[in-house]
Formats: structure tokens, sequence, C-alpha cells
């Protein structure tokens, strides 16, 4: 006999007398519980993310060299600059937010899986775009600085009297360059851990069905 | 959430909770998985409930929340302490005795159940509820030829694992 048939038997067999019978009661405890869904953790991991971007942006603000940088009066580069992240934030957050209303129990198993990979895609690509935009601000503060800090500004005169001033651009962006790597290294690092534990066994799930339809 | 709809709900649930009780079944191996696993079904159905609009029957809806739950939403609620494993057969209150190569193979088919992925185990569960290829490719997601053919993949996947 075919293997299922005879599972099929068993699992037949009894009727409903072999599972346990939860009374009114029980049930009606259960639904006053709180859930611990993955959609829930992704909701709240989610939201973390954007309040720790809007956090450095705003720590970055009242940092010293912050101040200093005033004295550039650079407002009318970096002001655009920053409503324009602004700007960004709250069409990454609209969408998020617009992704996570579309989740539902009661669509189909691939539907559901592809609407939270969906979610989590909006967040990836405003973590994605924050690193772009904190190593472009990065270059451009470095670029205002050669022209408008008087520290910069002497040490280039200096450089340029010993004809090393190519020398001392190049060392400047390297380093600059290097340490934004870093950063940008850890970050992702980070993301890619709390990714990787929480959508393992959905991208895992839905692997398996997409790869029915090749 | 008003009064009438939570009486309507539990009362439902009540009477079809065994196919919550079946789809734990199939997912976990242990009490306390169980448990935690209805718990959770439980929880998105009722979640789901105002948008169940009787279009369908209550207990064709169950069957679609109840899997999505198991495969896609489910997150243990703490890391368990490992529990003994009960059989398959603790399932079974009152039954007539098996001969015991049958409930050897039983068992062991349980066992080969419980290592299949989380798809393939939804294949088997709605399988094993009678569920046409029609219903099981809507309550996927996939076509019905790919349930087909993924159903008949899971039956040799079983016999290997059975047969090694």
């Amino acid at each position: 006999m075919d293997e299922l048939e005879l599972l099929k038997k068993d699992w037949k067999k009894d009727g409903d007398n072999k599972y346990p019978k939860l009374s009114y009661k029980d049930i009606y405890s259960m639904i006053l519980k709180k859930s611990s869904s993955i959609v829930k953790w992704i909701f709240i991991i989610s939201l973390l993310e954007f309040v720790f971007w809007i956090i450095i942006s705003f720590a970055l603000k009242d940092a010293d060299f912050n101040k200093r940088f005033e004295t550039y009066h650079a407002e009318k580069i970096m002001l655009p600059f920053m409503i324009l992240g602004y700007l960004i934030l709250a069409y990454f957050f609209y969408k998020f937010f617009m992704n996570y209303k579309t989740i539902s129990a009661t669509d189909n198993a691939k539907i559901l899986m592809e609407n939270i990979l969906k979610t989590r895609r909006t967040v990836k690509q405003y973590v994605g775009f924050n690193l772009i935009y904190l190593a472009v601000s990065a270059f451009m503060v470095l670029g205002i600085q050669f022209n408008r800090d008087k520290e910069m500004i002497s040490l280039v005169d200096k450089a340029s009297a010993n004809g090393e001033v190519l020398k001392l651009y190049a060392i400047t962006i390297i380093v600059t360059a290097v340490l934004l790597a870093v950063l940008i290294g850890i970050v992702l690092g980070f993301y890619y851990l709390i990714y990787g534990i929480l959508l393992k066994r959905l991208n895992k799930n839905y692997r398996e069905l997409k790869k029915l339809e090749v | 959430m008003n009064k009438e709809l939570e009486h309507s709900f539990v009362e439902e649930l009540e009477k079809n909770q065994n196919i919550v009780h079946k789809v734990c079944r199939i997912y976990t191996n242990n009490q306390e998985a169980h448990n935690d696993l209805f718990q959770e079904i439980t929880i998105q159905l009722w979640k789901a409930y105002p948008k169940f609009r009787g279009d369908s029957k209550f207990s064709t809806w169950m069957y679609r929340v109840g899997l999505n739950t198991a495969i896609t939403l489910y997150r243990k609620r703490k890391r368990s302490i490992v529990t003994e494993d009960f059989s398959d057969f603790q399932y079974k209150i009152k039954s007539e005795p098996y001969d015991d190569t049958e409930e050897e193979q039983l068992k062991l088919l349980y066992k080969a159940v419980h290592q299949l992925n989380d798809i393939e185990k939804a294949l088997v569960f709605l399988y094993l509820e009678d569920k046409n290829y029609k219903d099981i490719s809507e309550t996927l997601g996939i076509t019905e030829v790919n349930a087909r053919v993924k159903m008949n993949r899971v039956k040799t996947k079983l016999r290997t694992i059975l047969n090694p």
C-alpha cells in the first residue's frame, strides 16, 4: 500500500477523539494573549532601524565638529541636502507602513511571504540609502573643509610650499574612505546578522515555493 | 473588538479546534511546542477574523490561516527546554490494537513526516485532510500542476527516508 494511504487511514481513525478538547474558556483566554509572530518582530526591528538613523542624524547635528562646520557658512549646500534626506525618510517610512498593512494571514502562503519580504526590502533599501547618504555627505564635508576650514587651508598652503599638496589630498581622502568603509562594514555586518536570524526560515520556505515554478 | 464578535469566534473555533490540533501535530513534536503553536494560530485566527466574510467556510479559512502561521508567522515564544518528544501514538486515546508491523510502520511514517521541510509538511497535511489539488494550490499559492508534481516528489522523499 502507498505509504501516504496508510498514514491517511490512521490519520482518520477515531476521527476527532484523539485530540485534546479545549473548552470555550481555554480558547477565550488564548485570544487575550499577545502574539509572538515574526511579523511583530519585523515591525519592531524595522521601527528600531528607522529610529536608529534618526537618532544618528540628530546626534551628528549636535556634535562638536558640526559646530565648527557652522563657521564655514555652507548652509546653502547642506540645507537642501538635509531636507532631501528627511523627504526620503518620509517616503521610505510611508512605503514601509503601507507594505506592512498589506500583510494578511488570509492570503495564500506565497503572497503572505512575498508581502513580508517586501516590507523588509523597504527597510533594506532605506539602510542602503543611509549608507550612501553618509558616504556622500562625508565627502561633501571634506570638500567644503578643503575650501573653508582655516586649519585645513593653512595645511594646504604649507603642503603646496613643499610641493606635497597632492600627497595631502590623497592621504586625507584615503583616510576618510577607509574610516567610512569600516563604519559601513560594521553597520552591514549587524544588519545581515539581524536580517539573517529573522528571515532565515522564511527565506528558506519562500525559495522552496519558488523552486516549484521553475 | 466587540463581545458579540468574540463570542461567535470562540464558539466557531471551539467547534473546529481539531483542525488547529492537526496542524500542530504535523509541525511540532512535543506537547509544549504543540500548545505554543496552538496559541499563536488562535491569535492569528482571531486577528484575521474581522476580515473573514463567510464567502468560504470557517473551516476552509482556518486551514489557510493555520498553515500560514505554522509555515511563516510562528516564532517560538521562548527557547523551550528540550522535553521528551512524545510519540504520535499518544494522540490515540482509544483505538483497536494494531498489528505490530503496521504499528511499527506507522511510527516510522510519522517520524519521516517530521523530517520533511515546512512546505512538504503542508502538502502532506492537506493530502491527509482530503483536500484536492485545487485547494492545495490555492492555499500555498502554486499552480495545480506544480502541486501534483511536488506531491509526487514528497511521496518519493518519504519512501527514501523510510528505505534508505
